[in-house]
């Protein structure tokens, strides 16, 4: 199944590739953006534009890498009825998207990567404070990020349409990981909502750790395991739920 | 092999309500209403038959099928598979059974042919010599070789059923389930697709419930058939049995009369009468007091058999 993903990412390479173009588009424009905001000001919120702009890079890259198809897939084939088919397997079902979404984003990486020196080009960077941190922390972003995803899947095993959910799942993933406006500016209630929220784990944090705006990653780590763990927990829960319905309902 | 007994398949969904705000109101009603798909079913099949399960659109054959692959669990009723329950041991009984739906497609679309086939290696644990092995012998078996390579969006009907059929026997399940594997098809490709059942059949031992609406492929293949309809068993036993009624004499009178020797006419002006012993006398003895315009003489097919057990 993994090899399967894999090869759907190169299969659909045109998307990627454009994909690609609006990623450096976006860099570019945060940059303009950011540096006129900054103006003469040396930094803000505890944050230098030189590290600003790292941090945006570093966050729409990671935004971009830990993107995910496969609720996509899980709806098409859901619409199509070849879902029997996933059902039908020895496999688990859960288990199947999974491995199909790693194969699928190492696909992704893989186009990714001849994109990586523009983005840095365009945007900036700066050499990692905390490396080692930057890449755990990223890891189980990105295992939160396809947990999430496939969570909101099984939703399409109740509704017939869920493209108007996963917009908005898109946006507000994308809004409150980071990947515009650090969380660290984010006022008052906004900022603890974000700080809640299991989103900022696929951009803001890891980058912030990158970048050396977060010194300490015990508590986020841990955070991050809490919630790979409790939502391991729930997508088992819930897929106990929707698979009950599908044999008694037939989906 | 097979052993259905008493299986009952009813569906409760919210009841649906049309008008301006009868979505909402389907949304929020505690109204349902139940439909029995499948109405106390029973039948045996044993090891290397070859079933025809046949019924109209919407008699409950794809819900018996996805019962017996252990996607839907039963209302009532018990199922064994090979002596497994196919809802509880869902896993197991997943890796000894194969399915072909002709009108979907478990290929993936965008990949090339034999993408498909490896993942399917991978998802029933085949070590890499037993698939190369089963492969070779599909390859030469469907003429696979020509489109292996291609994505199956770009293969014709006929190379993706081949393809489905391939997918679903690779890991050489001894029990297949095959629904409408022809529908589609051109002449040659559906002769191609019963060759192969008949040789799956023959070489592994293979049982194979086989719903199909083309009764050609019935007749090519099965010995035995259980005909559904509204969820209920209408007909279960050799097709032989079926079909073994005399043949009829229809003819058309210029007079019309209302009844010759007991046979009255039917609503197209024409008698049909049952034919025992020596045709040419009974022509002979009817045309001896009528005139006949026309004449023909029917051989019993399964078709119109079937038809008639629908119509009871």
């Amino acid at each position: 199944m993994t090899r399967v993903g894999f090869l759907f990412a190169l299969a659909y390479r045109s998307s990627i590739v454009m994909t690609c173009v609006t990623l450096v588009a976006q860099v570019f424009l945060l940059r303009m953006i950011w540096t006129a905001v900054y103006g003469s000001r040396a930094e803000a919120a505890g944050l230098t534009l030189e590290a600003l702009l790292a941090y945006l890079t570093l966050a729409n890259l990671q935004s971009f890498a830990t993107q995910t198809l496969v609720s996509r897939v899980i709806h098409h084939r859901i619409r199509s009825g070849t879902v029997f088919f996933d059902l039908a397997r020895p496999i688990g079902y859960l288990r199947q998207m999974a491995a199909f979404q790693a194969g699928n984003t190492a696909g992704s990486l893989l186009l990714l990567a001849p994109v990586v020196p523009v983005v840095l080009l365009v945007g900036s960077i700066t050499a990692p404070v905390n490396g080692p941190g930057y890449v755990v922390t990223l890891v189980l972003g990105y295992v939160i990020a396809v947990q999430l995803a496939l969570l909101i899947s099984l939703l399409g095993f109740w509704m017939l349409e869920i493209g108007a959910v996963s917009l908005l799942y898109q946006l507000v993933s994308q809004f409150f990981a980071g990947t515009m406006v650090p969380l660290a500016f984010f006022p008052g209630f906004l900022g603890t909502l974000a700080e809640v929220l299991p989103f900022k784990y696929m951009g803001y944090v890891p980058a912030a750790i990158y970048v050396g705006h977060i010194s300490d990653i015990s508590g986020p780590l841990l955070v991050e395991l809490a919630w790979v763990a409790g939502l391991w927990a729930l997508l088992a829960l819930a897929w106990s739920r929707t698979h009950r319905r599908v044999v008694i309902q037939g989906g | 092999m097979i052993r259905v007994d008493g299986l009952t398949k009813v569906f409760r969904r919210p009841r649906t309500f049309s008008g301006p705000f009868g979505a909402l109101r389907t949304l929020v009603t505690r109204q349902y209403e139940e439909k029995t798909a499948v109405d106390d079913v029973s039948f045996d099949i044993g090891e290397g038959e070859v079933i025809g399960y046949l019924g109209p659109n919407g008699a409950g054959k794809s819900t018996t099928i996805k019962i017996l692959t252990g996607i839907l669990t039963p209302t009532a009723g018990t199922v064994r598979v090979n002596g497994l329950v196919p809802w509880r041991d869902r896993s197991a009984n997943a890796r000894r059974v194969g399915v072909v739906f002709g009108q979907r497609s478990q290929l993936w679309w965008d990949l090339p042919l034999i993408e498909s086939l490896r993942l399917v290696g991978s998802l029933y644990d085949m070590p890499a010599a037993r698939f190369e092995a089963s492969l070779k012998k599909l390859r030469d078996l469907l003429g696979l070789d020509e489109f292996l390579d291609t994505p199956v969006r770009q293969l014709s009907l006929g190379q993706r059923m081949r393809g489905d059929l391939a997918a679903a026997v690779l890991y050489e399940p001894p029990l297949l389930y095959l629904d409408e594997p022809t529908v589609g098809l051109d002449v040659l490709a559906k002769e191609a697709v019963r060759e192969f059942i008949v040789e799956t059949n023959r070489t592994g031992r293979t049982t194979v419930i086989l719903t199909t609406h083309d009764l050609a492929d019935v007749e090519a293949l099965c010995k035995r058939i259980i005909l559904i309809d509204h969820g209920k068993v209408l007909f279960d036993g050799p097709i032989d049995a079926l079909v073994d009624q005399p043949r009829r004499l229809v003819v058309l009178l210029e007079s019309a009369p209302e009844e010759v020797r007991g046979v009255s006419r039917d609503d197209q002006g024409r008698h049909v009468f049952d034919i025992h012993g020596d045709l040419p006398a009974m022509i002979a003895s009817i045309s001896a007091e009528h005139t006949i315009r026309d004449l023909s003489i029917e051989e019993p097919d399964l078709e119109s058999v079937i038809k008639g057990i629908y119509a009871r």
